[in-house]
């Protein structure tokens, strides 16, 4: 199997932060979601794979190139929009299009028109004239239309009216249609994740701490409620990540569900009332209040 | 790590088309205080020197803050950086797109300069003296370049670049201490002292090797942070 990109035991740290021990792989044509929280270490991750930072320990490859030594060869078939990134507002959409068409041997004139038809963004406008959200596109329209291999993406959606979230969703999920395109995106909206990722990583506090299928993922984890006492200890089984009292009731969120757990609940003295299944946001939440592995 | 001349040569001309305007105000603000000065009345004079002088601070001062300090405070140095560069790429063009902005001004303005105080009743002793000025203000944007391009901090960058173009005044005072160039600047004739040429090489030298220090410790460095 050939990767997008793989990064094994990378550490990188700056004085008030510190991504620790990250080993990760994104199989080609696959879409993955990282989420996390502020700080939590997303940017930095998503640096390191660009090569614009360099990893204190460990090993990053990306489509086939180690960085940060082969970071051009690698950024010729990368595209890379982050949140806090800007264009030059005193030139046009236009002029960035044509610096990216010298830049990039794939870029295709065609699919930015329609990109920027479909974003209704004017490419003769100044960008300082522009709202966040068109700006975005327009970062967006530079990325996709160089066809980039692997689609690095920083918090897409962030600050973003409904409105323009929606058409961002909307054509990243037809960018994803290509099958040979890997897309990396962060967000710390789990509803984004959800809609478009195949495989999900949750990071927080500069730890990785869980990676898999989103189906494996939705799977795994169930929201448990039972009536009964709280047995004491049961907070300790590797399966279940959280359980806490309400009188009566008790609601147990399980990160690792199989069929023998009603029965092992009842020995305990739980009758279990309902099993449901767990949005992500839930998952994500209980797996990082939990601390450990999801 | 191989220098991508191509692209070095693209964000050299996104950095010409970003700044070109500008640049030809000041030029075009640098030949009016030429025209003062060839006026050759002593308030003619003063009017010119001064406002030449603030001229060719603010076009100094103004490629390294527009390409360095507001790219990084408005953020599009990111966007730059995920372009196909390397360290080295992006250090080579910065330096030469600063020093293109930075020299169309400078080279234009010290020749109007040189042929103002040839060709107009001014003593031609001056020659020496403004090449002595410009020579300073190499120097001082040198020296502003390499601390911009080595900081992260907006603040320190502003330090040194006013900090430098600043002793400009104690050094035009140092130079009135030296007669050897002091009284030249009366005389109708170009005439090079020992003092000028070794003051002129100096600064030539120096802004060269600070540069030069510059351009190595960057060029070394594997990833942008």
């Amino acid at each position: 199997m050939s990767f997008a990109f793989s990064l094994n035991g990378v550490a990188k740290r700056y004085p008030h932060f510190e991504l620790q021990d990250i080993t990760l792989a994104l199989p080609e044509g696959q879409v993955m979601g990282l989420v996390g929280v502020n700080g939590a270490g997303k940017t930095t991750l998503l640096r390191l794979i660009t090569g614009i930072a360099a990893a204190d320990a460990g090993e990053v490859r990306v489509l086939g190139h180690r960085l940060p030594a082969e970071q051009v060869a690698a950024k010729r078939e990368i595209g890379f929009a982050s949140e806090d990134m800007r264009l030059y507002r005193t030139q046009t959409l236009r002029w960035h299009m044509d610096l990216m068409q010298q830049i990039y041997p794939a870029w295709s004139e065609d699919y930015a028109r329609e990109l920027a038809k479909r974003f209704d963004l004017r490419t003769d406008q100044a960008l300082g004239g522009c709202s966040h959200g068109q700006r975005v596109k327009a970062l967006l329209l530079l990325c996709l239309a160089r066809r980039p291999r692997l689609l690095l993406l920083d918090e897409p959606t962030t600050g973003l009216d409904p409105v323009a979230r929606i058409e961002v969703l909307e054509a990243l999920a037809d960018v994803l249609r290509d099958a040979g395109r890997s897309v990396l995106f962060s967000s710390h909206n789990t509803h984004d994740v959800e809609q478009l990722a195949d495989t999900i990583t949750f990071l927080h506090k500069g730890r990785l701490v869980a990676s898999a299928d989103r189906n494996e993922f939705i799977d795994r984890w169930r929201r448990i409620v039972c009536q009964g006492a709280l047995p004491s200890g049961l907070s300790a089984w590797p399966e279940i990540a959280s359980a806490r009292a309400n009188g009566s009731l008790v609601e147990i969120k399980a990160r690792a569900w199989n069929e023998s757990l009603p029965a092992r609940l009842a020995a305990e003295g739980l009758q279990v009332q309902r099993t449901d299944a767990m949005g992500l946001e839930d998952i994500f939440i209980t797996a990082v209040r939990s601390g450990g592995a999801a | 790590m191989k220098l991508n001349l191509p692209l070095v040569r693209l964000l050299v001309v996104k950095d010409w088309q970003l700044f070109q305007k500008q640049l030809a105000t000041y030029v075009l603000a640098g030949i009016v205080a030429l025209c003062f000065l060839g006026l050759a009345e002593s308030w003619a004079f003063y009017v010119g020197s001064l406002m030449l002088l603030i001229v060719m601070v603010a076009a100094a001062c103004f490629s390294i803050s527009t390409s360095l300090v507001v790219e990084r405070k408005e953020q599009t140095l990111s966007f730059v950086m995920s372009l196909p560069v390397s360290p080295l790429d992006f250090t080579i063009s910065k330096l030469a797109g600063n020093l293109i902005t930075f020299a169309v001004p400078f080279v234009i303005l010290l020749g109007g300069t040189l042929a103002t105080v040839l060709l107009t009743p001014l003593p031609d002793g001056l020659f020496v003296y403004a090449l002595l000025i410009f020579a300073y203000i190499l120097f001082a944007f040198a020296i502003s370049l390499s601390v911009a391009m080595s900081v992260e901090s907006e603040g320190w960058a502003t330090f040194a670049m006013i900090g430098s173009m600043v002793l400009i005044n104690p050094y035009i005072m140092a130079l009135a201490q030296i007669p050897d160039i002091d009284q030249r600047t009366r005389v109708d004739a170009v005439v090079w002292t020992l003092p000028a040429v070794g003051i002129l090489i100096s600064l030539v030298v120096l802004s060269i090797a600070v540069l030069g220090a510059t351009t190595w410790f960057h060029a070394r460095k594997p990833a942008f942070n």
